[in-house]
């Protein structure tokens, strides 16, 4: 199958799934909305008592942006653990490209994405922020988009063989949203900071504000990092998920 | 011209893959002495045939005997362990229907989903959309969510988008897995009945497997009766359904 079809199939997927989802439902597409917005709003009204965000300038859109990037990211992984086990009548019976599983639930939650960027063009317009900041923090988000979808089919193939991948998940998402400065700020120089490092999301994050809030142009070392973990996890998803699914339809 | 070349195939399956696959499990499995050797399963056991173009052939045998998983092999669902499959032409394999409904979207959108999933492009479904809908005599129900229908009117639609997708595609090479089940009201099922003859009928090579021995000894020239993974028999029609059905 070409790679056109491959895009045009996992794209009709993505599009009957995202119906499916807020099918009957009276908030629909604001259910995307809710779950970072009620975050936000909590640690917004916590902030003074649980970390200290002085000196971070126009603090509810770092928090906004953090939160909508580590929510993409956790239930973008949440999903792949199981997404080829959801499909299985597709994959015992029809040839297909198992790939469009995967595309099809990233593309999904690229969807659900565009309602998040549309709130914080609403925050943007709000504070007085220039909307160009949106227009390069797609560019960001389209590196961290191939990051997650190198991580998404390695995690796609690892669930068949890990039954409990997604409890896994859960908990290790929730330490990664702990450990990434999602709603507070680290220096330079601190452990916290040294830590980050190692934590590929931090990168993105960290570009996204620089380029969408602040305006300015992150570290050239950062740019390279960023570029260097999405090749090489779409290169090793890729690659593990080749190498493996021959034998999906056996094992679902 | 030979479309199907199947020489020497062997496959086994694991069992107990779920036993082992929680995260736990699979750390005690790496430290463990204690190591059970992994139960296998042989569903295709030195499998040896060819099918000419145009030939129809049947495939009988018991639950277990390897039919639907010689067939996921030929159409590389399924990775052989070992052996040759050749095959020439497009290939469609069919395992009865309704892989791709669903229940909560509209009838309209289950045929665009399905028609992606069977290969076709949005502008190809636009195309047989209003002969998917007439064949399945359901145009009053288009925009109606599927899990308002009834089961006559599932099967319906399952088998118009199935069957209209696959002369769409015009394949060189059908396999059949109990597709003949039919459903629907008898007015239904003999109009699709119609359709699948005409289809296995129309020059394709055909490999059909049905549990239905009449169905088998009405299309198939040749019939290869499958014991344990193994080809216990194979030659006409009559012969092998003859011995089949005496054992």
């Amino acid at each position: 199958m070409k790679i056109d079809s491959v895009l045009s199939l996992s794209y009709s997927i993505a599009k009957a799934n995202f119906k499916l989802r807020n099918e009957g439902s009276y908030l629909g597409i604001f259910w995307y909305l809710l779950s970072p917005l009620s975050l936000f709003l909590i640690i917004l009204f916590i902030r003074g008592s649980i970390v200290s965000t002085e000196g971070v300038a126009n603090y509810p859109l770092y928090l906004l942006l953090g939160l909508v990037m580590v929510n993409f990211f956790s239930q973008l992984i949440h999903s792949a653990t199981n997404v080829i086990q959801a499909n299985s009548g597709f994959i015992k019976s029809i040839k297909i490209p198992l790939e469009v599983f995967v595309f099809s639930i990233v593309l999904q939650s690229i969807f659900s994405h565009a309602f998040e960027v549309l709130l914080i063009a609403l925050f943007f317009i709000y504070f007085h922020i220039s909307l160009i900041g949106i227009f390069f923090y797609l560019i960001v988000f389209a590196f961290f988009a191939i990051f997650v979808l190198g991580l998404c089919l390695f995690f796609a193939t690892l669930g068949l063989y890990v039954s409990d991948l997604g409890n896994i998940w859960t908990i290790a998402s929730q330490l990664l949203f702990f450990l990434t400065p999602t709603f507070y700020i680290v220096h330079p120089g601190t452990s916290l900071y040294l830590g980050n490092l190692f934590n590929p999301i931090f990168y993105f994050m960290t570009a996204a504000r620089d380029v969408a809030i602040y305006g300015t142009m992150p570290a050239w070392w950062m740019i390279g990092v960023m570029l260097a973990v999405s090749t090489l996890s779409f290169c090793v998803g890729a690659l593990v998920f080749n190498k493996f699914k021959g034998r999906f339809a056996e094992l679902v | 011209m030979k479309r199907i070349v199947v020489k020497n195939l062997n496959k086994k399956f694991t069992l107990d893959h779920k036993k082992r696959a929680g995260a736990l499990a699979k750390i005690v499995s790496i430290f463990s002495r204690n190591n059970e050797g992994k139960r296998l399963l042989t569903v295709a056991d030195d499998v040896s045939f060819e099918v000419e173009q145009g030939e129809i052939i049947g495939i009988v045998g018991h639950n277990g005997s390897g039919k639907s998983t010689l067939l996921r092999l030929i159409s590389e669902i399924y990775q052989k362990d070992s052996g040759e499959i050749k095959t020439e032409g497009k290939l469609i394999y069919l395992n009865g229907y309704g892989q791709g409904l669903q229940s909560r979207l509209t009838m309209r959108e289950n045929i665009y989903l399905m028609g992606a999933l069977m290969g076709l492009s949005q502008g190809d479904i636009k195309k047989r959309f209003d002969e998917i809908v007439e064949f399945s005599g359901l145009s009053n129900f288009v925009d109606a969510k599927v899990y308002k229908f009834s089961s006559g009117m599932v099967t319906r639609l399952n088998f118009s988008v199935t069957m209209y997708c696959v002369k769409h595609h015009n394949p060189e090479i059908l396999l059949l897995d109990e597709i003949f089940s039919g459903g629907g009201d008898i007015e239904f099922f003999d109009k699709s009945t119609k359709l699948v003859e005409n289809l296995v009928q129309g020059g394709a090579t055909v490999i059909l497997v049905s549990h239905d021995l009449g169905l088998i000894e009405k299309y198939s020239e040749r019939v290869i009766w499958l014991e344990n993974g193994k080809i216990r028999e194979q030659g006409s029609a009559e012969k092998v359904l003859s011995a089949y059905k005496n054992q």
